[in-house]
């Protein structure tokens, strides 16, 4: 028996909160089947998405078992989406974790995985030569985001539907990453079906205007774009998160009927030293059991004291965008990740997985928490693209 | 592994710079091929010398042109003309930029030739996403040659008393999505945090779609303010331009026309293709910036209406502007297609195997590309 096949994997769900309905799909679980892998999924896993058992099981009888929870997060592997900050124990040491880590902004976390001796990969520092990240949904946390704000407009806002508008005005603030897919995702309205019922119906499209920094300071600017705003969208990344892009104040500039949609998701950390406000003062934040927030909304007046709500126009803020739509999400998922843990077969584990090796195997081993740890290691792995 | 690899360069105009990195010819090596035959002056355009391509492999050496075609893998990103296809091994692998799709004659020839050639092109994943794609980089070049353009031309460029730019883009795809982020960064992050230091009002981008671009009346009213125009459509109707040259009347004297899309005329083809804004010059690596009197404009078919001008910049291939990091990009991008072209032979790569980069490496091999499609 060679290394690959002695690898055993296990997809354990996740049970943090009850909108949470995403689990890695069934094709994922069925290329691991395919490679000789035997899978330990936990019971229920895809079972908020529509999925039974036997859509697991039925990829690979042999290969693939129903267990439970413990059972699955004591494999060779472990796959799973959200970080399993409660259940790290039930790892075994040496075991390889595939988890959305967030070692940068987690040092606490990392401590924790290495005490434990865990073979940590954190999906979302997995990046190509160019610092790119393989394992990415900024697709859709803006056409998720955009569809919310949109299906929000048109219940403040009747004329949306009507030809006697101009066209819809939506301001994106960032252009990075987020900020590229919300100027695509506004463009149809958050929904290319809903985009094409309204062209056909020949209404005006939407106008997209999107600042970077340089604009978003610019406060006398800023103030005219805002009166003129049907759609406010927060996508920036923030150099100093203790300071609001838009203090609450200003949101009394947009009209009425706007609606604001917060992709950006920062929490408040009144706490800390600095602290951390969101960028569009007096939100309320989101997740995937309630995420628009209209004028009157309780959720408003549980925010912090010092926070200022004072004005308030509909919110749309989810932590987790990607979740809306659970099923699209973790096809994506699946199919990025994919090549990581194809190449984790092929290798025979993290432990084997080189510094140099294909381009799989260099994303993964950015991704390790050993890269982490001893960011020389990952320096210079520039494979072709160097000279 | 008993393979020979062909590195031809790319003669078509004197202007193209590009050849693949001594990095590529050293993970060649590592990947176990027995010769590298590159064609001489490999590199010399970007001031390579020869012994970087020679210190990164000893199995490399340099030949002729046609030497570099008569290999069992020949890789060379822009496609050769047919005549030098001609030249190529039955039974040996093609890499190139094919551009399968609007190329017919092309694709019957690669077959009659017997020739396993992949278009880069058509490296896509299971969601149809390029893998081997430099879009970034024709919307960073394209914007930042044309604030360049603007800043010759407005002399309040960088003082902190002008009112913010105003860009338009047409198109909201990948390219445009790139050229959003490029356009509020004056294409150039050193110059953007430079004109932040000083409090220069920055750049507001606004970007119409086709469900836009339809509305007469506001687009010449959007026209009116508009400082940079930039063309990143890609069309479903090519016989159409979305800005029609008497439109262009409506721009501002000084305003600058970016065209990302880089469509050509053909106005003889069936149906007709002529450019998203109507009778600017089509430009290359040679020459891509097209003064209002620049003969470029007269010299266009007189079918195409010319008579409202404003500084234009068009190149077909944008990312040439930037030869090293173009190829940096392109080398990383190509390295598991040729992991899949080196690791077994054509005939054992599976569309339907569990290894997703031989997937999409034989759905882009020409004999499975067009069974796919008949």
């Amino acid at each position: 028996m060679d290394a690959r096949q002695e690898l055993t994997f296990g997809f354990p769900r996740m049970h943090k909160e009850e909108g949470e309905r995403r689990d890695f799909l069934p094709p994922l679980v069925a290329m691991l089947a395919d490679l000789g892998c035997e899978v330990a999924v936990e019971r229920g896993i895809g079972s908020a998405m529509g999925y039974t058992d036997e859509d697991y099981v039925g990829t690979a009888p042999g290969l693939v078992r129903l267990v439970d929870e413990e059972t699955a997060y004591g494999q060779d592997a472990v796959v799973v989406l959200r970080a399993p900050i409660e259940r790290f124990e039930l790892l075994r040491e040496g075991a390889a974790l595939f988890s959305m880590l967030h070692f940068p902004t987690r040092p606490a976390r990392v401590r924790r995985l290495e005490e434990l001796g865990i073979d940590a990969v954190s999906l979302d520092t997995i990046e190509d030569d160019e610092g790119r990240r393989l394992v990415v949904n900024s697709r859709a946390v803006a056409w998720n985001g955009l569809e919310a704000a949109f299906e929000t407009l048109e219940r403040t806002w009747p004329l949306l539907t009507s030809r006697d508008r101009g066209p819809v005005r939506v301001t994106i603030l960032g252009a990075g990453e987020i900020g590229k897919h919300a100027v695509e995702a506004a463009t149809k309205y958050g929904n290319v079906e809903r985009s094409l019922v309204l062209t056909r119906y020949g209404l005006a499209g939407v106008e997209v205007t999107t600042l970077g920094r340089n604009l978003t300071a610019n406060e006398a600017y800023l103030r005219r774009r805002l009166e003129v705003t049907d759609v406010l969208v927060d996508a920036t990344q923030r150099h100093d998160p203790a300071v609001p892009l838009i203090p609450n104040g200003w949101i009394g500039l947009l009209p009425a009927h706007a609606v604001i949609c917060d992709l950006v998701v920062d929490p408040y950390l009144l706490d800390v030293d600095p602290p951390t406000v969101r960028g569009i003062e007096g939100l309320p934040q989101g997740n995937l059991d309630r995420y628009v927030f209209d004028v009157d909304d309780p959720a408003w007046d549980e925010l912090p004291p010092e926070i200022p709500t004072g004005e308030r126009r509909a919110v749309v803020s989810c932590y987790s965008w990607p979740g809306v739509h659970p099923k699209r999400c973790m096809e994506l998922y699946g199919t990025q990740l994919a090549p990581m843990l194809e190449t984790l077969v092929q290798r025979g584990g993290m432990s084997r997985v080189r510094r140099d090796g294909s381009f799989h195997e260099r994303a993964l081993f950015r991704g390790s928490l050993r890269a982490w740890l001893h960011p020389h290691l990952a320096e210079d792995l520039v494979g072709t693209s160097g000279w | 592994m008993g393979r020979s690899v062909g590195l031809p360069r790319m003669h078509q105009e004197a202007g193209e710079r590009r050849d693949f990195l001594p990095g590529l010819v050293a993970w060649l090596d590592g990947a176990g091929v027995d010769e590298i035959v590159l064609e001489t002056g490999y590199g010399s355009a970007i001031d390579l010398v020869p012994d970087a391509y020679l210190s990164a492999s000893r199995r490399a050496r340099f030949a002729s042109h046609e030497e570099c075609f008569d290999q069992d893998v020949v890789i060379v990103l822009r496609c050769p003309s047919d005549h030098e296809l001609t030249r190529l091994r039955p039974g040996s692998v093609f890499v190139t930029m094919a551009h399968f799709a609007t190329r017919p004659e092309r694709v019957r020839l690669l077959l009659d030739l017997g020739v396993h050639a992949i278009g880069l092109d058509a490296v896509v994943d299971e969601r149809g996403r390029r893998l081997v794609e430099n879009l970034e980089t024709v919307a960073w070049n394209g914007v930042r040659e044309a604030f360049e353009q603007i800043r010759v031309r407005n002399p309040r460029f960088d003082h902190p008393g002008r009112r913010p730019l105003r860009v338009t883009c047409l198109g909201s795809g990948a390219v445009g999505g790139y050229a959003v982020h490029a356009a509020t960064r004056y294409g150039d992050p050193l110059l953007r945090e430079a004109l932040w230091e000083s409090n220069v009002p920055g750049v507001e981008v606004i970007v119409v779609d086709f469900d836009l671009t339809w509305l007469e009346g506001y687009m010449l009213r959007r026209l009116r303010s508009t400082d940079l125009l930039i063309d990143a459509t890609a069309r479903a109707d090519a016989s159409v331009p979305v800005v029609p040259n008497v439109w262009l009347g409506a721009l501002p004297e000084g305003a600058v026309v970016l065209d990302l899309a880089a469509d050509p005329y053909a106005l003889d083809a069936r149906p007709p293709v002529v450019k998203g804004i109507e009778g600017i010059p089509h430009g290359n690596l040679d020459r891509w910036v097209f003064p209002v009197d620049d003969p470029a404009w007269d010299e266009l078919d007189a079918r195409v209406d010319t008579t409202n001008r404003r500084m234009a910049l068009s190149c077909y291939s944008w990312p040439g502007l930037d030869p090293v990091a173009s190829m940096r990009e392109y080398g990383a991008q190509i390295e598991p297609v040729l992991r899949v072209v080196l690791g077994s032979a054509p005939e054992r790569w599976r569309v339907d195997g569990p290894d997703h980069e031989e997937r999409a490496v034989a759905r882009a091999e020409v004999s499975r590309w067009m069974r796919a499609r008949s």
